[in-house]
């Protein structure tokens, strides 16, 4: 017997209440005139997503599906491409990276792997283009490029 | 009292305005056809560009509020062509609209769809130029209490109309709430949830947080879809958009009726174009539904959701421009966006800032003749759109998620962080959340801090003073009304609110 999803998200709910707390309730206050102070908003909040949790608890609703397998490969894999563009940003630039993650993209959504390539090529100069001239936003050219252009 | 509008139209009339309204209009129509981009990531995706690109606030607003109301005539095109709803609002137009193109029909469904969406628009258009003066009247007696007591009653009416799931609405609103707390305490300068995180200091920026929750969590809903079906359905033949005459005057009570509908419950704060088209459409159904035809391609059960959902658009900045409450989830970012300008909404906002609440409600006279302009002879056009492969639409998505994020911040942390909310939203959606609950609490979650502690601190700690004014006390009755009356009636709305898509 499988466990609600909502029911799991409950519990989870209900330690983000109680860890919401102990920090709210852990902040030191400077004397003021604020007869409030910033505790109190905090804690009221988490004592109320602590009812509405238990309510959760005592009502779960269908659970949906979940991805498994291959499925939740490719969305761990997503998201750590995405990272990596995050990460690679500004190093190697907004060209590069922005074509290596729209190749990979469009392979994970299914085109052949030279549309992709094609695809991705064109996207990346394209945008490129688009922010640079068009609208006028400096996107970064990556660390790596400026050795070669000689640049001072 | 109408010196606003005339003022208003001078403002929205310049070339750059007029040209930021097509635009708008243009690109709103685009993002609400493609199926997945809704108004929301819509405007999430652009508010940065409009930001940076040095935009003065009434233009920004034009063009953002330009991009809402065109996705909402965008988003029939993949409802009726596709029967796959562009967004939450969409997903009536289904019903009839697709069962209509099924029939061949497809050209006069989106000539239709086009007209009853820019009658729907023009009735709520003008019946915001009536009323938000005259509730920015009543708004200035609005005190701290008052606010707090308004806030309540847009969270109550949200958990009450919103979604099957009351409880996971207000769970939403509650974590939208707490996340806005993150920061520094404006009241005494206390760090709250930073965890010793500079970047944190000056609590989560609100473009990182609406693009993490919709754009990249978009990517990952949008990247299952395409694992769990292969592809999506074939697309029905257009043919000519036309409309003829007798079809418009045959749907025109239900034209009428849904445009009133969707204005009362776009006014209605926290509820939005979801509500309004289911609403509209089964209210409809039961007046007009004589033969059982709706549901197989009745032109009326396609007009009244159409209708509904545009005036709920307009109807929806009502409360925004004159109370500071944002009437769904779309202007809670329309708001979020005016903050970015320093431009505090409320009920001073209509005295203060004429030139943008003027401009604005202008703008959506001419945007709407625009949209309908755009849309009756380029409904072909906008169709193709529609074919866009996934497999270049999601780089896009992608790209533009980071590029607004970096020209913002220029800072890596900030992308991190918009990754990371990317997820929690994808993990909320997957738990059957709608994610405009938690914008909304984000967006008022500092408001509503605020006015407690100002209130509080009036009466010197005494509670009482949030039920003092027979103002305050109204708004916690009409709180209390909208959750207990529907739960009461629960099998009624059980009928009213069929599972949507959460969005």
């Amino acid at each position: 017997m499988k466990l609600a999803a909502d029911r799991i998200l409950s519990l989870l709910l209900l330690g983000l209440a109680a860890f919401v707390a102990v920090q709210a309730w852990q902040l030191e206050v400077p004397f003021s005139y604020d007869p409030v102070g910033p505790k109190a908003f905090p804690l009221i909040l988490s004592g109320l997503l602590a009812v509405l949790a238990v309510v959760l608890f005592v009502r779960p609703g269908a659970s949906g599906e979940w991805p498994t397998g291959a499925l939740l490969l490719r969305l761990l894999f997503t998201m750590a491409v995405l990272g990596l563009y995050a990460a690679l940003f500004i190093n190697l630039g907004f060209l590069v990276t922005t074509a290596l993650v729209s190749i990979i993209i469009a392979w994970l959504f299914g085109a052949a792997p030279l549309k992709a390539v094609v695809g991705g090529l064109l996207l990346a100069v394209g945008s490129y283009l688009l922010f640079t001239y068009g609208l006028g936003i400096s996107l970064p050219t990556g660390s790596w490029i400026e050795p070669l252009l000689g640049s001072n | 009292m109408f010196d606003f509008l005339i003022q208003g139209f001078g403002v929205a009339l310049t070339p750059l305005n007029l040209g930021l309204a097509f635009l708008g209009a243009l690109l709103g129509t685009l993002f609400g056809a493609l199926p997945g981009i809704g108004p929301i990531n819509g405007i999430a995706i652009l508010m940065p560009l409009a930001y940076t690109l040095g935009l003065p606030a009434e233009s920004a607003l034009i063009l953002l509020a330009g991009i809402y109301t065109g996705s909402e005539y965008g988003g029939r095109m993949s409802s009726i062509l596709l029967n796959v709803p562009g967004d939450a609002g969409a997903v009536m137009t289904t019903l009839d609209g697709h069962p209509l193109a099924k029939k061949g029909l497809a050209g006069p469904a989106l000539g239709l769809s086009a007209v009853s969406s820019f009658i729907g628009a023009t009735i709520a258009i003008i019946g915001l130029t009536l009323f938000a003066p005259l509730l920015a009247i009543v708004a200035v007696k609005f005190g701290p209490a008052e606010f707090f007591g308004l806030m309540i009653f847009a969270f109550a009416s949200m958990s009450a109309m919103m979604g099957k799931d009351p409880i996971k609405t207000l769970i939403g609103a509650v974590l939208g709430v707490l996340i806005s707390t993150v920061g520094v305490d404006s009241g005494t300068g206390v760090l709250r949830f930073t965890f010793d995180m500079p970047e944190l200091y000056d609590g989560i920026d609100f473009v990182v947080m609406i693009i993490g929750l919709f754009a990249v969590s978009e990517i990952l809903l949008m990247l299952e879809h395409a694992f769990r079906h292969d592809q999506d359905g074939e697309m029905a033949p257009i043919g000519r958009v036309m409309v003829k005459m007798s079809e418009v005057l045959y749907c025109k009570w239900a034209i009428l009726r849904s445009s009133v509908i969707g204005f009362v419950i776009g006014v209605l704060p926290g509820t939005g174009a979801s509500v309004a088209s289911a609403v509209a459409y089964t209210t409809e159904k039961r007046i007009s539904d004589r033969d059982n035809t709706f549901g197989t391609g009745d032109m009326r059960g396609l007009a009244a959701p159409e209708a509904a959902n545009n005036a709920s658009a307009a109807g929806s900045f009502v409360p925004m421009l004159t109370l500071g409450i944002p009437g769904s989830g779309t202007t809670a970012i329309l708001l979020g966006a005016l903050m970015l300008y320093n431009i505090n909404p409320g009920p001073m906002m209509f005295r203060e800032q004429p030139v943008v609440v003027g401009g604005l409600i202008a703008s959506l006279y001419i945007g709407n003749v625009m949209l309908l302009l755009l849309n009756l002879p380029l409904a072909g056009v906008f169709a193709r759109v529609l074919q866009v492969p996934r497999w270049l639409l999601v780089p896009s998505v992608a790209i533009l998620a980071f590029v607004g994020v970096y020209q913002l911040h220029s800072d890596l942390m900030a992308i991190y962080l918009m990754l990371v909310i990317g997820v929690f939203g994808y993990l909320l959606r997957k738990f059957g959340f709608s994610l405009a609950p938690v914008v909304l609490g984000f967006v008022l979650g500092g408001l509503m801090e605020e006015n407690l502690r100002r209130a509080l601190s009036i009466s010197g700690g005494d509670v009482g003073i949030l039920f003092q004014s027979n103002l305050s006390i109204g708004l916690w009755i009409a709180a209390a009304l909208v959750v207990l009356v529907p739960m009461f009636a629960g099998k009624l709305k059980a009928k009213f609110l069929p599972a949507a898509r959460p969005s």
